[in-house]
């Protein structure tokens, strides 16, 4: 009838449209472009369009937009039903986050036997992937095939295959130290005015990088960002200190218009009188008192350092 | 007052006073003031002994008395004071210092003044003059107007200092002690007045004395002691009687808090910045109370002025290192104003602060690590942190942190704070943020240090007691031979006598001496961390 065939070419216009605009297309520019179709009839093409998973509906700040959805997944997609749709979108919207399959099952509302069902069938079909987060290592989170995986997940330049990366952290803990550590001695050595001394002695954070670049000792690219989580580490061991300065805009390794540098420093007191005695450092100091089973008189630790 | 703090000052009584006085002193503490009858009757001490115990501790400064609570009418009471007792640990390095800025006489005027308690100027010139001479060449002796000399130079520089005089206190006190030689404080007000309430207290009386110190030859012991009391009983006048000396402990802190700060900045800076700040500290030694929170402040060109002479830095270059005094995170030197060439001054309760959380690191570190070490530094810095946060920020994998984190939460150095998210505190729903708290931290490890002292005086009795035999065995040789050889005896003879040791004992002699020497020299460095902890505390409970 003539309404089918109104109906077919309203749905091939709408999806040329579609297809001209790739970011999506929003009613206005569909009801300006086929001014002669009701919009009764405009909203049940596009429903049917939607039905079929040919079209994605989207939301921006002005309304409701109508996207061309990737044929490839749109095939695939075919003989999935409502749920794995429903499934497939949840996981989408997680980004490169991944999401919970507890967490799917909470927004989808569906039984954990389908839920589990449906992912194995999107799995099977590439559509998506089950990556171990570096949180909980028991955790899989699922996300979009060809999406890679976020930092927090994957734990980033310090993690590889989910374990941490200890020593790796520790050769470029001390790596880092000892470049600034000879920096300021040579400043020290300098014997220049000691306004100059101080400012020579600190290094920004880009020339570390650069440092530990050239160096070559990592195997995976490091940024500028990872180094200062190095050095941190170092200020936190009391062996670093670290200014923030002005810089101008586009000085190498200024961020924001500022630069961060570091410098090697010297501690304050030497170890304290307290731990110089076995007391000090002994694991059973609470249990220690005269006439009992440890006491000050059979104490075989002072007896040691006694001895010493 | 802790069972730590109590068990400490009886050791130190019982060493330096006996056990009678260690009763009583420790059951003072125990139980706050107390008049005389309740001492007697609670100690089960007969009256004399207590009478005489209460003599030594108020002649010591140990010990106050005041009328009692109860109005006018009721019976003195006497209160111990623990930080008294305890600065008894601290003589040696008292005594040291008085030798390193006034010499040997310093030393000996220092030494004799914490024996004795409170002694007038005469008495304790004529006692240091004869110690001096003692150790002089033959024919040679010290003068009285020299150690008079150093006796006003500590007086100027506020080391020493008068006793207050004893108020009306006749009329209340029954069981005074004899007042000529036991000046305490005054009796009737509640509020304790400091000696530097008194306006004559760094006033050096004019005393008439010419003379110099008497060698005495071949002394023993019994001699010594006789002379000793006829020198107590001396009828010389030297026209100060009644004005009693003591030695000024608060002085000689803030001395060691100086030296401590001037040793940061060097290890933190360099030499020449931390002889900058001693020239600082040293031009506001008299002008800056004991409780201020930072030093008066010092124009530049006065600090430049006051320089030691041998450090001949340009002007600019010293305004450089102003700055970079400054500057630096540690916040030792700060500047309050821009009129003559820039004033500044000392912040000394920051430098407190930072010298106290230094320590604090230093028991972390050295007890449980580096890593856990610099957990304990991160918390500091970021105040509240999540286990996950911690993990992150200290770069150490997540076992290991949570391993570390109980550790250090199981020993008290680091706390849990909750923060529900919901109304019922639901585990799941609440953050736990793991935190330190630097002041009960500090006094955490101060009761720790007070109980290790303990140990290490405990450990050296036990020690001595162990080898009591032997030590008496030595001591009964070395005096026959002394008497041997004063008599004139053979060289034989005096070998056979050194023999009766046999090598083994001379060894275990040896080891003995070796081990009370270092614990010895252990309770001094453990002071050391005492003395700054308190001095943190103290200026913390000023705010």
């Amino acid at each position: 009838s003539g309404d089918g065939v109104t109906k077919k070419i309203s749905l091939d216009w709408i999806k040329e449209l579609c297809q001209q605009f790739p970011q999506g297309i929003t009613d206005q520019v569909i009801q300006n472009d086929m001014p002669h179709l009701e919009p009764q009839q405009r909203a049940m093409a596009i429903n049917k369009l939607l039905s079929l998973g040919q079209l994605d509906l989207l939301r921006n700040s002005a309304g409701l937009l109508y996207r061309m959805k990737d044929t490839q997944t749109a095939s695939k997609m075919k003989g999935s039903d409502n749920q794995e749709k429903l499934v497939y979108q949840i996981i989408e919207d997680a980004g490169n986050k991944g999401i919970w399959s507890r967490e799917i099952r909470f927004k989808s509302n569906l039984p954990l036997t389908e839920i589990n069902k449906i992912l194995k069938n999107l799995e099977s079909k590439k559509l998506i992937k089950a990556v171990k987060s570096v949180a909980a290592s028991k955790k899989k989170v699922y996300m979009l095939y060809n999406l890679q995986p976020d930092r927090s997940v994957t734990g980033g330049a310090w993690y590889s295959d989910q374990d941490f990366e200890s020593e790796f952290v520790e050769v470029l803990n001390q790596q880092c130290f000892k470049f600034l550590q000879s920096k300021a001695e040579a400043a020290r050595d300098s014997k220049q005015s000691p306004m100059v001394q101080r400012n020579s002695s600190f290094a920004t954070s880009h020339e570390v990088w650069k440092y530990i670049c050239e160096l070559g000792i990592s195997k995976v690219d490091l940024s500028m960002d990872d180094i200062e989580t190095i050095l941190n580490t170092l200020i936190y061991d009391g062996k670093v200190e670290m200014t923030v300065i002005a810089a101008k805009e586009g000085t190498v390794g200024s961020v924001d218009g500022q630069m961060k540098l570091y410098r090697g420093v010297n501690a304050i007191i030497q170890p304290t009188g307290l731990v110089k005695v076995p007391c000090g450092l002994c694991p059973v100091f609470d249990d220690c008192h005269e006439g009992g089973e440890i006491s000050p008189s059979n104490c075989i630790y002072m007896a040691e350092w006694l001895d010493f | 007052m802790t069972a730590q703090e109590v068990r400490l000052c009886g050791l130190l009584l019982q060493e330096h006073f006996g056990d009678v006085v260690e009763k009583v002193g420790t059951h003072l503490l125990r139980n706050g003031a107390q008049h005389l009858r309740a001492i007697v009757q609670e100690t089960g001490t007969p009256m004399d002994l207590v009478k005489k115990s209460l003599c030594v501790l108020i002649q010591h400064g140990a010990c106050a008395f005041s009328s009692g609570r109860k109005g006018p009418g009721s019976p003195v009471e006497y209160q111990a004071s623990f930080e008294r007792i305890l600065r008894i640990l601290r003589y040696p390095r008292y005594i040291y210092t008085a030798k390193t800025l006034y010499g040997d006489t310093g030393e000996l005027i220092i030494e004799e003044l914490l024996q004795r308690g409170h002694m007038t100027m005469s008495s304790t010139v004529k006692t240091v003059a004869d110690r001096l001479t003692l150790n002089m060449e033959e024919g040679h002796s010290m003068e009285y107007s020299e150690v008079s000399n150093t006796f006003s130079k500590l007086v100027e520089t506020h080391f020493l200092q008068r006793c207050p005089p004893v108020e009306v206190a006749g009329k209340a006190v029954s069981a005074t002690p004899d007042p000529a030689t036991t000046p305490g404080a005054p009796a009737n007000n509640t509020t304790p007045s400091t000696p530097e309430s008194f306006a004559d207290c760094y006033k050096v009386p004019h005393v008439t004395l010419i003379g110099r110190g008497k060698r005495r030859n071949s002394s023993e012991d019994g001699e010594d002691q006789r002379n000793a009391k006829r020198a107590k009983e001396d009828p010389e006048t030297h026209g100060d009687e009644g004005i009693y000396w003591q030695v000024n402990f608060e002085r000689f802190h803030l001395h060691f808090r100086d030296q401590a700060i001037i040793s940061a900045v060097a290890n933190k800076l360099d030499q020449t910045s931390s002889e900058i700040v001693r020239t600082m500290l040293r031009m506001s030694e008299v002008t800056t109370p004991p409780i201020a929170t930072c030093t008066q402040a010092l124009s530049a060109n006065e600090i430049f002025r006051s320089l030691p002479p041998n450090y001949n830095i340009s002007r600019p270059i010293l305004d450089q290192y102003l700055t970079l005094l400054v500057d630096d995170p540690m916040e030792f030197v700060g500047k309050s104003g821009d009129s003559g060439g820039g004033m500044y001054v000392v912040n000394l309760h920051r430098a407190l602060a930072n010298l106290a959380r230094a320590t604090l690191e230093s028991v972390v570190q050295e007890r449980f690590g580096s890593r856990s070490a610099r957990i304990f530094r991160l918390l500091l810095r970021k105040r509240h942190l999540e286990q996950k946060q911690v993990e992150d920020f200290a770069m150490i994998p997540a076992k290991e942190a949570k391993d570390m984190l109980y550790t250090l939460l199981s020993e008290n150095l680091v706390q849990l704070q909750e923060i529900p998210k919901t109304p019922d505190h639901a585990p799941s729903r609440t953050f736990y943020l793991y935190t330190v708290n630097q002041l009960p931290t500090a006094r955490m490890l101060l009761q720790n240090c007070f109980k290790t002292v303990a140990n290490l005086i405990e450990r050296r009795l036990f020690e001595t007691k162990e080898s009591k035999r032997l030590l008496e065995k030595s001591q009964r040789i070395e005096a026959i031979l002394a008497s041997l050889q004063a008599s004139g005896a053979e060289p034989e003879q005096l070998t056979e006598v050194e023999e009766m040791i046999t090598p083994p004992e001379k060894q275990q002699l040896e080891s003995l001496r070796h081990h009370i020497n270092k614990l010895d020299s252990a309770e001094n460095q453990v002071d050391e961390t005492i003395f700054l902890l308190e001095s943190y505390i103290k200026a913390m409970k000023r705010l």
